[in-house]
């Protein structure tokens, strides 16, 4: 069975699980960190709406965790 | 055009009696920004507003109470004389205002009647199918009337109580009135419960309540009537007047702005001082106009920004009308300061680039385009039109590199031959030049570029991109450095990091073996310790950023990339539908996916190209040199929309 296991690996398959894997994995990662500062950062355009500039880079910084996964996964490919 | 306005600061002093000629002479030009005076320890006082201040803004509100009642919408409309609308504009005014109270008090008294009505028949409802006049529920003395609704059949248990009893009841809604002698009434009261007994009030009138219904319901229908009537002669008034409230609501806020003006004024007991600013090429203007309406009677002195004031200077732009619509996205970040380099006409080339990079697709370039044309002509907005610009400037841009990638809606326009099986393009006979290799990943560089078949070279093209552009931020921070703080600080702060990045440079050519490794090594530690030296701590620390921030630019080729596929998954699918020869209704939808899908893409296309391409912007390039937080230039005056001297 194992043997089987291993001889039905094909290369092209794991590269596109890597590949998914790399978009996937830093998508969730900056959804997690953009997620406590866009919160932030909405609650001080409430209170200053001049603030939006600073509250946009804020938020877009963690966005190039995913840019990388992306990045990373296109390599693979 | 890359530094904003030059500004000087300007004072006028003068006589009390001339402050009137003063301030309406300055609201006429509309180029001084007035410095509010609030300092009331010097000794001169917060100006009194002028005698009419509270008459205008009496009217003012009015005017807004009653437009906001009628519910006038900004419209375009033809310029008004001031004069003539001067003169009216009392007795119109009163003349409005009547007309439109009188409608006003008669609608809500028809609405209250209306109310009442409604209430009444509510009440009368379940005791419609008895008739008896209400006259007849009230007013005995031996007698106890009970009325309300029950669940089931009374009267053979009240049979058991009493035989000297009257009922009246609707079986099917369950209203019951009964008449009991008054020695019965608790024993009465006491087995009313067992049938859900809920009791009901008999409204104060008299007559039959079905009688009585037919004639309110008679009387609801009339007062709707009515209020239609009035609604459509409130809305004649609307259009009768819409002009006049527009052009007046105007008027009295010129007025009502130049009334209150010595609020932001200093005054003695008999002179008075503004203090504000003016653009260099408007300080001429602004001194004869005064003087000519003063009689020369004003005192007017101009000195030119100090280093301290750099600080509250008003900001006005001044860039080519071309590049002016990216003034929004300056805005949206920051104001530029005084002494800084104002990026807007950087922008309106790189923005437009990385866009037109990230998405560069005809197919979507032109729909965008005839969006925004479309937008921009039918919607008439102030705040819409320069974002309309933009996206016109970003699908001219897209459209040039659609024409580059050889794209249309995710199809490539070219034929092309790789890895032995050819893929067909849009246009027949169009095939896909080669040109030659590229240094980076064995990739055949072509015209068209086929993005998907050169992502190597493309991850490298597009972080180069991205260092040229993060140098200009650093050149552009040196110079507002040197204009700051002098050449030394500019050297290290700023300067620091070309020699690092030299350094760099050349200890890869060591690496590579063509000069000796060491001397990149020591250019490097010299950027290093100047860098350390300018920024402090702070500087190694951001170190790593000119690596991830140039390869953050990586993201031109990889949101492109995301958008073809998209486009191209859309394209399969719909075409593998449509694939069988017969039409039938999986063409149809076919057709649909094709739509809706690029619909979505072409939604997404706003989005992502946009906001990736302001974050290169915002993060990457202003975090070099921009500082911003100048404080907006708003001259005293208005921009008149409705009327006309």
């Amino acid at each position: 069975m194992a043997v089987e296991g291993v001889v039905m690996m094909d290369p092209a398959g794991l590269k596109a699980i890597g590949a998914g894997l790399a978009v996937g994995l830093t998508g969730i990662a900056s959804g997690i960190a953009e997620k406590d500062i866009g919160s932030a950062a909405i609650g001080a355009m409430a209170e200053n709406e001049a603030l939006f500039g600073k509250g946009l880079i804020l938020t877009v910084i963690p966005e190039t965790i995913v840019i990388f996964g992306l990045v990373v996964a296109l390599l693979i490919k | 055009m890359l530094s904003p306005k030059q500004m000087s600061r300007a004072t006028i002093i003068g006589h009390k009696d001339i402050l009137e000629q003063t301030v309406n002479s300055l609201h006429g030009i509309n180029s001084f920004h007035i410095e509010d005076y609030n300092d009331e320890e010097q000794g001169l006082k917060i100006g009194k507003p002028f005698e009419n201040a509270d008459d205008v803004s009496n009217k003012l509100i009015k005017i807004r109470s009653i437009s906001s009642f009628l519910g006038i919408k900004k419209a375009e409309v033809g310029k008004q004389n001031v004069e003539s609308l001067f003169k009216e504009l009392d007795t119109k005014l009163v003349e409005l205002d009547d007309e439109v109270s009188k409608r006003t008090d008669k609608k809500n008294e028809i609405e209250n009647n209306l109310k009442e009505h409604d209430t009444l028949s509510k009440e009368l409802l379940p005791f419609s199918t008895i008739p008896l006049d209400l006259d007849q529920y009230r007013g005995y003395e031996n007698l106890v009337v009970f009325s309300g609704v029950v669940k089931d059949d009374i009267e053979l248990e009240l049979s058991s109580i009493t035989k000297s009893y009257e009922l009246f009841s609707d079986p099917k809604s369950g209203t019951i009135v009964l008449f009991v002698l008054k020695e019965h009434a608790d024993a009465v009261s006491d087995i009313l419960p067992d049938f859900a007994f809920r009791e009901l009030r008999v409204p104060e009138i008299s007559g039959i309540p079905a009688e009585l219904l037919k004639k309110l319901e008679q009387d609801i229908v009339n007062s709707q009537n009515n209020i239609e009537s009035l609604n459509a002669e409130i809305e004649s008034l609307r259009t009768k007047y819409s002009d006049f409230i527009l052009a007046s609501d105007e008027l009295l806020s010129i007025e009502a702005q130049k009334a209150e003006a010595p609020l932001r004024i200093a005054t003695s007991e008999q002179t008075f001082v503004i203090d504000g600013w003016v653009p260099n090429e408007d300080y001429d203007m602004l001194a004869r106009t005064v003087e000519d309406a003063t009689d020369g009677r004003a005192f007017i002195s101009r000195t030119d920004v100090t280093k301290e004031e750099e600080a509250i200077v008003p900001i006005e732009y001044e860039n080519p009308k071309i590049s002016s619509p990216f003034e929004v996205i300056m805005d949206l970040y920051a104001r530029p300061r005084y002494s800084e380099i104002d990026p807007t006409s950087l922008i309106f080339i790189t923005f437009p680039l990385f866009y037109g990079m990230i998405l560069g697709d005809i197919g979507y370039a032109l729909i965008l385009l005839g969006l925004a044309f479309g937008i921009k002509k039918w919607v008439k907005s102030d705040a819409i039109k320069p974002l309309m610009n933009i996206l016109i400037y970003c699908q001219v841009s897209t459209l040039i590199f659609g024409v580059i990638y050889g794209e249309f809606l995710g199809f490539p326009l070219a034929g092309l031959e790789t890895h032995g099986h050819y893929i067909p393009g849009l246009i027949a006979g169009f095939e896909t030049i080669n040109l030659f290799v590229s240094p980076f990943g064995n990739e055949m560089v072509t015209y068209p570029i086929h993005r998907t078949h050169l992502v190597m070279t493309m991850i490298v093209v597009t972080a180069l991109v991205g260092v040229i552009h993060i140098n200009i931020g650093y050149l552009l921070g040196f110079i507002n450095e040197r204009r700051k703080h002098g050449v030394a600080a500019a050297m290290l702060e700023k300067g620091s990091w070309f020699i690092i990045e030299i350094g760099l440079l050349l200890s890869a050519l060591g690496y590579a073996g063509i000069i000796p490794t060491a001397i990149g090594i020591i250019v490097f530690l010299v950027g290093f310790v100047m860098l350390l030296k300018g920024e402090g701590i702070k500087g190694p620390i951001e170190l790593p950023s000119l690596l991830s921030n140039s390869l953050s630019y990586t993201r031109i080729i990889a949101v492109g990339l995301s958008s073809i596929y998209i486009a191209s998954t859309v394209n399969q699918i719909a075409f593998d539908m449509i694939m069988p020869d017969s039409f039938g209704p999986m063409t149809i939808f076919a057709i649909v996916i094709f739509i809706f899908g690029h619909a979505l893409n072409t939604i997404l296309s706003i989005i992502a190209p946009g906001l990736h391409a302001l974050r290169l912007q915002y993060v990457e390039f202003f975090t070099k040199f921009y500082e911003g937080g100048g404080r907006k230039y708003n001259p005293f005056g208005y921009i008149r929309k409705y009327t006309e001297e």
